[in-house]
């Protein structure tokens, strides 16, 4: 325990320093580190499913996407202050998880995923043909940056340390939630439901909180990446989003909480060296994913203990 | 009136497109239970395929057939080198396909690039027939299309349900082992199914290539068609891709034409409010 506490000191006192050990700051904390944040945020609200329910969602961008619209609109076209819009979306954001999770929680497995799959898909054909309320393939441009206290977020550090405090506080959100018997009831569900049910546990109700947890989490991703891209379009709920989260979550362990931003840091230096070769940047990444699956299921994060399982079978053996 | 009719024309003969998509789907899935998320990639491989033989040998037939075989052999490969190992591991599978389209769809761009292309219509298919007590007539290939998902259908239902190999087929997947025992080749029977499964969306690449432009970004469109479809009617049941297409293409249709601004959201509401009621879909079997 003392071990995790110390490594945990460690890896903030470094996201701390970040911004001043970094080489070329300007670009790498920006391109870096704040996009590591964002997209480990957003793969935050996927790993907490998969690793207490045990269902992959491919959805959660739809509550990004929804969160984020919202905002982008009506900062942009209504002149709505972000103190007022903000909260209000990821409320929206959070509510609609509601009636996703009320549906897909009905299916398990595979189903879970291909159903979270065509909601991600829906929200992507409705932004591209919803002309009139979301300017369809243009998107929206030019969000302006939240001023806060007077403090300017357009500026490259104080957005990093924003972002870096949010995914401090949701990271230990989750792991609080999940030392709670309600955590730990969860996680009953996911390795035998049917005993739950019989040992007196309304399941669902414990699902669906989990999954608007998650769609919660999904939500305030959904407003950073506006705040850090500061335009949204329809490519910004589109399929390769949504598996670009898929590859960050499932490289960096689809059962650890912090592979969530193991696999976002990954992508993100991967995503910033690769840049200059966009074109082949897809292709590398569906390559790194497939070879992850087919050799390291269980991610970066699992390695060191896929390599002691291995070495104590042979001694068993 | 006039609206009315063409629209729903319209929205049949799409239907029929999507069951030949969709069905390969759901025949690997239903036999299977693998699903394959790089099937809007190999629909648009098999678009790519198809035009480029029938542009170079000015024979629609000729690149309908390229398209169908290239994808059979292609899928095959990619089952027997990236899946089998994991066949019984469901999500597993289903993530490694989406790698597959991920690759497949940047090798295309790289290759066909950014425009967007349609095949010839042949030029026997390429009449129109009139609409009777309208005056009108509309393309007899798209009566064709239908008219092909038609034999499609009666084709895998007589194939699966009525012969021996489809016996031997649905007993594979209930019970693997005793199959082997009988002395059949399971894993030859396996692969012939993801060999039909491809089969059957390069021949729906290369009439859908026709029937509509295709390019960079239609792998993803019919990937969200063919799990509309699947989910709706129901995964693995080749009458629920047939209820499933019908209900997509023909609602699909009636929303494009009369609210375009909504129609993603309209056939999305049929989506859930079908899952609300019937969560395995509207012919399949229970979970």
């Amino acid at each position: 325990m003392t071990r995790t506490r110390i490594m945990y000191v460690v890896i903030i006192a470094l996201a701390l320093a970040f911004p001043y050990i970094t080489p070329d700051p300007d670009f790498w904390v920006s391109s870096g580190g704040t996009r590591a944040l964002w997209l480990g945020v957003a793969a935050l609200s996927m790993s907490f499913l998969n690793r207490n329910l045990g269902l992959m969602s491919l959805g959660q961008l739809f509550f990004s996407g929804v969160t984020g619209y919202i905002v982008a609109i009506s900062s942009v076209y209504h002149n709505v202050k972000f103190g007022t819009s903000v909260p209000l979306a990821i409320v929206a954001g959070t509510l609609s998880g509601v009636i996703i999770g009320y549906i897909a929680l009905k299916t398990k497995g595979v189903y879970f995923f291909m159903l979270t799959l065509a909601v991600s898909l829906g929200l992507y054909a409705f932004a591209n043909q919803a002309q009139e309320i979301t300017h369809g393939h243009t998107g929206i441009n030019s969000i302006p940056s939240p001023i806060i206290f007077g403090m300017d977020f357009a500026y490259v550090k104080p957005l990093y340390y924003l972002f870096l405090a949010i995914a401090v506080v949701l990271f230990s959100l989750c792991k609080f939630l999940e030392g709670t018997s309600f955590g730990i009831a969860l996680k009953g569900v996911r390795d035998n439901e049917d005993r739950m049910i019989s040992m007196g546990y309304r399941t669902m109700p414990l699902k669906m909180i989990a999954f608007v947890f998650s769609s919660f989490i999904a939500s305030i991703a959904g407003v950073m990446g506006v705040f850090y891209v500061t335009n949204i379009s329809p490519d910004s709920v589109g399929l390769l989003r949504s598996i670009d989260l898929l590859v960050i979550v499932v490289v960096g362990g689809a059962t650890y909480l912090g592979g969530a931003f193991v696999g976002a840091a990954l992508i993100a230096v991967f995503e910033a060296i690769i840049q200059d070769f966009t074109q082949y940047y897809i292709a590398a990444t569906g390559i790194l994913f497939i070879v992850v699956l087919m050799l390291a299921p269980q991610g970066l994060m699992g390695i060191a203990a896929q390599i002691r399982a291995r070495r104590s079978n042979k001694v068993g053996a | 009136m006039t609206q009315f009719i063409f629209t729903f024309l319209n929205g049949i003969t799409l239907a029929g497109l999507y069951f030949l998509v969709a069905s390969g789907l759901t025949l690997i899935f239903g036999l299977m239970r693998v699903i394959n998320l790089a099937h809007g990639a190999f629909y648009l491989l098999a678009g790519y395929v198809s035009w480029t033989v029938a542009d170079k040998t000015d024979n629609w037939f000729y690149g309908a057939v390229a398209g169908a075989l290239t994808l059979g052999v292609f899928g095959t490969l990619v089952y027997v080198l990236l899946l089998r190992k994991f066949q019984y591991e469901e999500l597993r599978v289903a993530l490694i396909t989406l790698g597959v389209s991920l690759v497949l769809a940047q090798a295309m761009l790289a290759i066909f690039g950014g425009e967007y292309y349609q095949t010839n219509i042949p030029d026997s298919l390429a009449n129109a027939i009139p609409v009777p007590g309208l005056g009108l007539s509309y393309p007899f290939f798209r009566i064709f299309v239908l008219i092909l998902a038609i034999l499609v259908a009666i084709g895998l239902w007589a194939f699966i349900s009525k012969t021996r190999y489809g016996a031997i087929i649905r007993a594979g997947v209930d019970d693997t082992t005793m199959v082997s025992a009988l002395g059949i080749n399971v894993q030859a029977v396996f692969i012939w199914i993801f060999f039909l499964g491809s089969l059957l969306v390069g021949f729906a690449g290369a009439v859908g290539a026709t029937t509509n432009s295709f390019g960079m970004g239609t792998d993803g469109d019919y990937l969200l068609f063919s799990l509309q479809v699947v989910i709706i009617g129901g995964l693995g049941s080749v009458g629920g891709v047939a209820i499933g297409s019908f209900l997509v293409g023909v609602i699909g249709q009636f929303a494009v034409g009369y609210f375009p601004t909504y129609a993603g959201i309209i056939t999305f509401t049929m989506l859930i409010l079908v899952l609300a009621f019937r969560p395995q879909g509207i012919l399949g079997r229970k979970q």
